[in-house]
């Protein structure tokens, strides 16, 4: 009896083991955050039984593409641009999530609907449905320095557009060098200038401008584009503000650029960039005493607010099973972001979140800089079709810092977007 | 009479010159990528490779003990002091001038005193060690010290040690290493045989239709092999083979194929005829002369296409990707691994450097053992 017992219980297990599946996880993350995004998939795996792993590639784009065509997707993919995410969509490629999810990203995400609108896209039936859970937020909005080179020129950090320029004239009056901007990166080459262009928008422009402005709605060629994109040529485009002069902005790394900050003498007192730019600091920096971060300032008699730029990743499900929605049930646990807030470089607009796990005074900071924002905007950028977005704006971003005219740039860039309508 | 064959031209120190300068022109990328891989990535993005094989002048920001920590600060006669050396230890760096601010870093020389004011002063000598002094105690973190120093030549091994031997690195490198040569190996076999008996049949059997063949063969030499990617891809999927070894082989075989058949049948169509003749007089067929006959003598020409396919298939990324790597990442194979090193932003030359030396290895073993099949079978088909 006790025999028959201990097999039923036997069978039982069995059973719940037999009912494990393989996940399958498709991501853009190698190295260091490797080893995290596995930290959060072993505990998923640890708590659902499900046998999960996960492969990073530098050509996610390409790859998700021909896997997704090809029949062979992983079950989950992890975009870091919206826009991809939207293509696929539209082609059928991805399952719309559960009911209910897109009602918890609300409750519980702070701008919560705004994460629901930019995981929506539209099936191949035109029926608009949940594809995504953002998971990992990046904020650009951010100027990076060296306190000790503030304190040795006895510079204040600025709180306004007006006193960020004011600031930048008076570095140059002192011999100084104001900014470091790099625009390389391989065959992205550019975008760290659409980032520019994009804060340049939301600091001249209303929010519903810039939305007209990424759906193209509005075009490329608008005034106010290309006013922005004039702003951002006011800081690149003249030699005396950037290290190394205006030429060389097009052809710095945009990994070696914020080095300058640091460099005897420094080549530069300031840098824009991510929340993920630390990564590039010389070994040994650490953030909050040798390097630090303000938040790049909006002008204060545009009364705009203070609107944050940032970026983030979707999770999809790119091949349904029942493991893959488990995922997506563990992503809306706290446990998920707390094990990568710990690991550092990840912020996350999940309001229920203990901050004290932050890794950091820093991480921490940024985090009180994504939740201060009046607006948040998601990279323009990455939410524009891919031509254009990681395209013909790239290109166009480098002729322009090249020194041809914003007019001219901008109606290249229109007519890209017309070609692919 | 100047001019008969076998004198020694006059004009053979420029040859030589040439060549060795082409040598140089050819070795020089490579020679540096062979130093940047025993250099740190501050190092790589700081200066250029060249620049580090000798001592140069850099300016470097260094800092002072922190005065917080425990027992760093010492009151001495009166006076608080911390002492030490910026460098750790006397290190074979010599400063030259030095400063204590980001705005004036060529104010002392070394053994100067420096006035910081509040009562304090630092004294800095050629090897970094420093004497830092206060009438009250000081607190915030070290003094910086802004040094222009004569740096010898530093290298490290941590590149290599980080690729072979870390425990993070050392499970995908190995199993990527086996999963290369399963891919490789087969991958070099496979198309040579079947080449080896097309090209027999293409250069030395009657019929039909063979001299289209061989154009049609000769034309799918300059297609893409990008064209086939997605197309073949879902044949396999169709069939079931799906992503995986017997599909990258499959693969490689296929876009291997046209130039093994046209690089073999040429050096076989060169053959002595009279031998062949005389063999089918003596009775034996078609399969006789080809293994007893042909194989044998096209020798040469098999090991220098085995050398260009192992490179090839070795070198591989874009058919591995498409063809072998699926989403549960068993199947890596070593070069998607090097790039996986580059990090998720791309930024880790040295890395890259490093494996690029690693990875060139095995290439090299077997270009080496073979090479001298490889001049050989380079002049195949030429004119004899």
């Amino acid at each position: 009896m006790k025999k028959s017992l201990y097999m039923g219980v036997a069978a039982m297990a069995l059973g719940t083991v037999a009912q494990a599946e393989q996940l399958t996880v498709f991501g853009t993350w190698l190295g260091e955050e490797q080893v995290t995004v596995e930290m959060v998939l072993a505990d998923f795996a640890a708590k659902s039984g499900h046998d999960v792993s996960y492969v990073g590639s530098d050509s996610f784009e390409q790859q998700i593409l021909i896997d997704a065509e090809a029949g062979s997707a992983p079950n989950i993919a992890v975009f870091p641009q919206p826009g991809l995410a939207s293509d696929m969509a539209g082609r059928g490629f991805l399952t719309p999530l559960r009911d209910g999810v897109g009602d918890w990203i609300v409750d519980n995400y702070a701008a919560g609907q705004s994460w629901v609108d930019l995981a929506t896209y539209n099936d191949p039936d035109g029926a608009a449905n949940l594809y995504g859970i953002f998971f990992r937020v990046d904020v650009k909005s951010l100027v990076w320095y060296s306190p000790e080179n503030f304190e040795d020129a006895g510079y204040d950090i600025p709180t306004s557009m007006e006193d960020l320029k004011a600031l930048t004239d008076q570095i140059v009056a002192d011999g100084g060098t104001p900014w470091c901007i790099g625009l390389g990166s391989g065959a992205a080459t550019g975008w760290p200038a659409t980032d520019w262009v994009e804060e340049m928008m939301l600091r001249t422009q209303a929010p519903d401008v810039y939305d007209r402005w990424v759906s193209n709605e509005m075009p490329f060629t608008d005034p106010a584009v290309v006013g922005a994109i004039e702003e951002f040529g006011a800081f690149a485009r003249n030699d005396a503000y950037v290290a190394g002069g205006a030429g060389a902005v097009a052809s710095t790394d945009f990994r070696d650029s914020p080095k300058g900050l640091f460099s005897s003498p420094p080549q530069c007192y300031m840098h824009r960039q991510a929340s993920f730019i630390p990564a590039f600091f010389p070994e040994g920096t650490v953030v909050g005493e040798d390097a630090d971060f303000f938040y790049f300032p909006a002008y204060a008699d545009k009364d705009l607010g203070s609107p944050v730029l940032g970026a983030g990743t979707v999770w999809t499900i790119t091949n349904e099973n029942e493991a893959a929605h488990e995922l997506i049930e563990y992503i809306k646990t706290t446990d998920a972001h707390e094990i990568w807030m710990g690991r550092g470089g990840f912020l996350t607009p999940h309001k229920g979140v203990d901050t004290s796990k932050f890794l950091d005074e820093a991480t921490k900071k940024m985090n009180d800089v994504l939740l201060a924002a009046t607006t948040f905007r998601f990279d323009g950028s990455d939410l524009m079709p891919g031509a254009v977005g990681a395209g013909s704006f790239w290109t166009g971003m480098v002729d322009y810092a090249g020194g041809k005219d914003a007019a001219e740039v901008a109606e290249g860039i229109q007519q890209s977007w017309d070609a692919i309508k | 009479m100047d001019n008969i064959a076998g004198k020694k031209s006059g004009l053979s120190w420029a040859v030589n010159l040439s060549v060795a300068l082409l040598v140089m022109l050819w070795l020089f990328p490579t020679a540096g990528l062979f130093v940047s891989s025993f250099r740190t990535a501050d190092q790589i993005s700081s200066n250029g490779w060249w620049q580090s094989l000798f001592v140069s002048e850099q300016n470097v920001v260094l800092r002072s003990a922190d005065p917080d920590d425990e027992g760093v600060q010492l009151l001495v006669d009166g006076v608080y002091t911390v002492q030490g050396n910026l460098y750790g230890e006397a290190g074979k760096s010599e400063i030259l001038v030095w400063g204590t601010t980001s705005r004036e870093i060529d104010t002392y020389t070394a053994g100067e005193t420096a006035d910081l004011g509040d009562g304090e002063t630092i004294t800095v000598q050629a090897n970094g060690d420093y004497v830092w002094t206060g009438t009250t105690e000081m607190t915030g973190r070290g003094q910086r010290v802004f040094a222009t120093a004569a740096t010898p030549p530093e290298f490290t091994f941590e590149n290599y040690r980080n690729m072979l031997f870390d425990e993070s690195n050392v499970e995908g490198m190995a199993k990527a290493f086996f999963n290369t040569l399963t891919v490789t190996i087969p991958a070099t076999i496979i198309p040579i045989m079947i080449a080896a008996f097309a090209a027999y049949a293409l250069a030395w059997m009657d019929f039909p239709g063979r001299a289209i063949l061989v154009a049609i063969v000769v034309g799918l030499l300059v297609v893409p092999l990008q064209l086939a990617l997605i197309p073949l891809l879902r044949l396999h999927l169709g069939i079931g083979i799906g992503k995986g070894y017997l599909g990258v082989w499959l693969a490689h075989t296929g876009f291997g194929l046209p130039l093994a058949i046209y690089l073999l049948r040429n050096y076989m169509v060169g053959l002595p005829r009279d031998i062949i003749e005389n063999a089918k007089v003596d009775g034996a067929t078609d399969f006789q002369i080809f293994t007893k006959i042909i194989l044998p003598l096209s020798f040469p020409a098999l090991a220098s296409f085995a050398i260009f396919q192992f490179l090839w298939t070795w070198n591989d990324l874009l058919v591995a990707k498409v063809f072998l790597i699926d989403s549960t990442g068993e199947t890596t194979v070593m070069t998607n691994q090097i790039v996986e090193l580059l990090g998720t932003r791309g930024g880790n030359w040295e890395i890259l450097a490093t494996a690029a030396f690693v990875s060139i290895s095995v290439p090299l073993v077997v270009f080496f053992a073979m090479q001298k099949y490889l001049v050989r079978g380079l002049l195949a088909g030429s004119v004899k």
